[in-house]
C-alpha cells in the first residue's frame, strides 16, 4: 500500500489516507503528492485518514496543509481518545464502525427478474434486485437477499453454511433450502397467492435448532440484538 | 416495404393463441394493411378454420419449403378481404418437417410484399416454437388469469430474453370480472405484476367465441361483441395508436331486467 494516498469520494470531496508513521517522511510524500494534485483537491471538501499510530501528528499534518492551502473538514481516525482534540476539525470515529471481511466482500448483484425455468448461482452472498418468478432456482454459497417478490427456489449456504439466511420482501417460496436442509411450505398455504398476496410483510428464514424457521424481518432483527 | 414479423405465442395451450392470431390478422387487415398469417401449428392446424378458410387449402408451409409450390401458390386469400392471406399448416407432417433457418428466409421474402407477417406458434417451448421465435421482430404473449397459463407465459418470456427478443408485449385473454372480484381469479394487475412486460390488451370472457371459432367468423367481425372490442383495440394499439384500456366490469342489470327476470324464474 502507498505512504500516502489521495483517493476520490465522490460527492464526498477527497480524502487524504496516510498509512506512514514517520513524520518526516509524510510531508515528504505529502510533497510529492500534492505537487500533481493539490489544485484539485483546493476548494473541496477533504477529509484526513488516519491510522492509530500516525494519528499523533494529526495537528502537525493539519498545519502542514494549511500552510499549502489545503484546508481539512474533517479528520477520520480509530479512537477519539487517544488524540489532543484543540484546533483539531471534526473527528470521525471509527472505532466502532465494522469494516467488511474478506467473506463479506463477495456479493453478488442480479438486477432484473428472474423467470421461469431460469437460475443464479453466486459465491458468496446474492442479492437479487427484482422478482424470482415460480420455477426458478437461486444458489449462493451466502445469504440470499431478494428485495423482490420469491416465489422461486432459494438455497442459501450452499454447500453447508447454516447460518445463512434467506430474506425477500415477500416470500412464497414452495421450498426453502438452507445448508443442508430443506423445508416446505405448509400444504394449506399452497396456491394462495391468487387470493391474500397483499398483506405481506419482509420476512426471513433461517436455521434455528436444526429446523428452518421463517420468522417476520421485525421479530428475526429484534432476536439479533 | 419493410414488413414486420409479429409472432403470436404462450407456451400453455388453449389460452387462445389461433384465436388471437385470426382476429389480429383479420383486423389489420381490415384497417387497410397488407398482411400475411402463417400457422406455424404443422400437424395442429386449426388457424384456417378458425379464419374459415378450411376448403381452399392446396399448397401449405411445408410445400413452401421443400419447393413443391412456389410461394404465391400456397398463399391463400380471405374471402372478406383482399389484404389477408393465409400459409396454412401442414397436416400430414410434424413440427420437424420445417426449420428455423428456413422460416426467417420465408419471412424475409414476405418482408418484401406485406406490413405485417404474423406467426401462430404452436404450444410449447420445443422446435416448433423456436420456429416461430427465431424471424420474430414482435412477439405478443397470450396469456389466461390461471396460475399454470402465466407461469408458462413467463418461462416464455425468460426464453424469448436469452434469445435477444425484447420487443414483447402482452394479451391477458379470457378474463372474469366476476371471478376477479370474488378473489377467485388473477386480477390484470396480478398477472403483471409477475410478468412485468408491457400490457396490449385485456380480451374479456365471451362464451360466443366458440361459435365464432366454429363457423369461422373471428370475434373482430361482430361489432356489438364485447371481445371483438377488445381485439380492435388491440389492433389500434398494435398500429401505434394510444387507446385507453376498457373497463371490463361484471354486467350491470337494470331494475327492469332484473323485476322481468324474477318473473322468468
Amino acid at each position: 500500500m502507498e505512504k500516502v494516498l489521495i483517493k476520490g469520494k465522490n460527492f464526498l470531496g477527497f480524502e487524504i489516507d496516510i498509512n506512514e508513521n514517520d513524520i518526516k517522511s509524510i510531508t515528504k510524500e505529502l510533497q510529492i503528492v500534492l505537487a500533481s494534485s493539490s489544485h484539485l483537491i483546493k476548494n473541496t471538501i477533504v477529509t484526513l485518514k488516519l491510522n492509530s499510530k500516525n494519528q499523533l501528528f494529526a495537528k502537525d499534518i493539519i498545519n502542514f496543509l494549511k500552510e499549502r492551502g489545503i484546508s481539512i473538514n474533517a479528520v477520520v481516525i480509530n479512537d477519539k481518545n487517544s488524540i489532543n482534540q484543540e484546533d483539531i476539525p471534526p473527528v470521525i470515529e471509527l472505532k466502532n464502525t465494522h469494516t467488511v471481511t474478506s467473506k463479506e466482500e463477495h456479493t453478488a448483484t442480479y438486477k432484473g427478474n428472474l423467470r421461469n425455468g431460469q437460475s443464479v448461482k453466486a459465491n458468496g452472498d446474492l442479492v437479487i434486485v427484482g422478482n424470482v418468478n415460480s420455477n426458478s432456482y437461486i444458489y449462493a454459497t451466502g445469504n440470499i437477499f431478494v428485495l423482490g417478490d420469491l416465489y422461486g427456489i432459494p438455497h442459501a449456504g450452499y454447500g453447508g453454511d447454516e447460518h445463512s439466511v434467506v430474506f425477500a420482501f415477500s416470500l412464497h417460496s414452495p421450498q426453502i433450502r438452507i445448508g443442508d436442509f430443506i423445508t416446505r411450505s405448509p400444504e394449506e398455504e399452497a396456491n394462495t397467492s391468487v387470493k391474500n398476496s397483499k398483506m405481506n410483510e419482509p420476512e426471513v428464514a433461517y436455521i434455528d435448532n436444526n429446523n428452518i424457521v421463517i420468522n417476520s424481518y421485525r421479530e428475526w432483527i429484534k432476536l439479533k440484538e | 416495404m419493410a414488413g414486420k414479423v409479429l409472432t403470436i405465442t404462450s407456451g400453455k395451450g388453449g389460452v387462445g393463441k389461433s384465436t388471437s392470431s385470426a382476429n389480429i390478422s383479420l383486423g389489420l387487415a381490415l384497417r387497410g394493411k397488407k398482411v400475411v398469417t402463417i400457422d406455424l401449428d404443422i400437424g395442429l392446424r386449426n388457424l384456417d378454420m378458425i379464419l374459415g378458410l378450411e376448403n381452399r387449402i392446396v399448397y401449405d408451409v411445408v410445400n413452401i419449403v421443400e419447393k413443391v409450390c412456389k410461394l404465391n401458390q400456397a398463399m391463400i386469400k380471405d374471402k372478406r378481404t383482399d389484404n389477408l392471406y393465409l400459409i396454412a399448416a401442414a397436416q400430414t407432417r410434424d413440427k420437424s418437417a420445417v426449420t428455423a433457418e428456413q422460416i426467417v428466409e420465408l419471412t424475409e421474402e414476405l418482408k418484401k410484399d406485406f406490413d405485417y407477417i404474423i406467426l401462430d406458434s404452436p404450444a410449447g417451448i420445443e422446435g416448433g416454437f423456436k420456429n416461430a421465435m427465431m424471424p420474430a421482430d414482435e412477439v405478443i404473449i397470450i396469456t389466461t388469469p390461471e396460475i399454470s397459463a402465466v407461469r408458462d407465459a413467463d418461462r416464455v418470456i425468460g426464453i424469448l430474453e436469452s434469445n435477444n427478443k425484447t420487443e414483447m408485449s402482452l394479451i391477458i385473454n379470457r378474463i372474469n370480472p366476476e371471478l376477479v372480484k370474488k378473489g377467485d381469479m388473477m386480477s390484470k394487475d396480478d398477472v403483471l405484476q409477475v410478468l412485468n412486460i408491457p400490457l396490449i390488451g385485456v380480451v374479456p370472457e365471451d362464451k360466443n367465441i366458440v361459435s365464432y371459432t366454429n363457423t369461422g367468423e373471428p370475434s373482430i367481425l361482430h361489432s356489438q361483441s364485447e371481445s371483438g372490442l377488445a381485439y380492435k383495440n388491440i389492433i389500434q394499439r398494435i398500429m401505434g395508436e394510444n387507446v385507453p384500456f376498457m373497463e371490463i366490469n361484471e354486467k350491470k342489470t337494470g331494475i327492469l331486467t332484473s323485476i322481468i327476470n324474477f318473473f322468468k324464474e
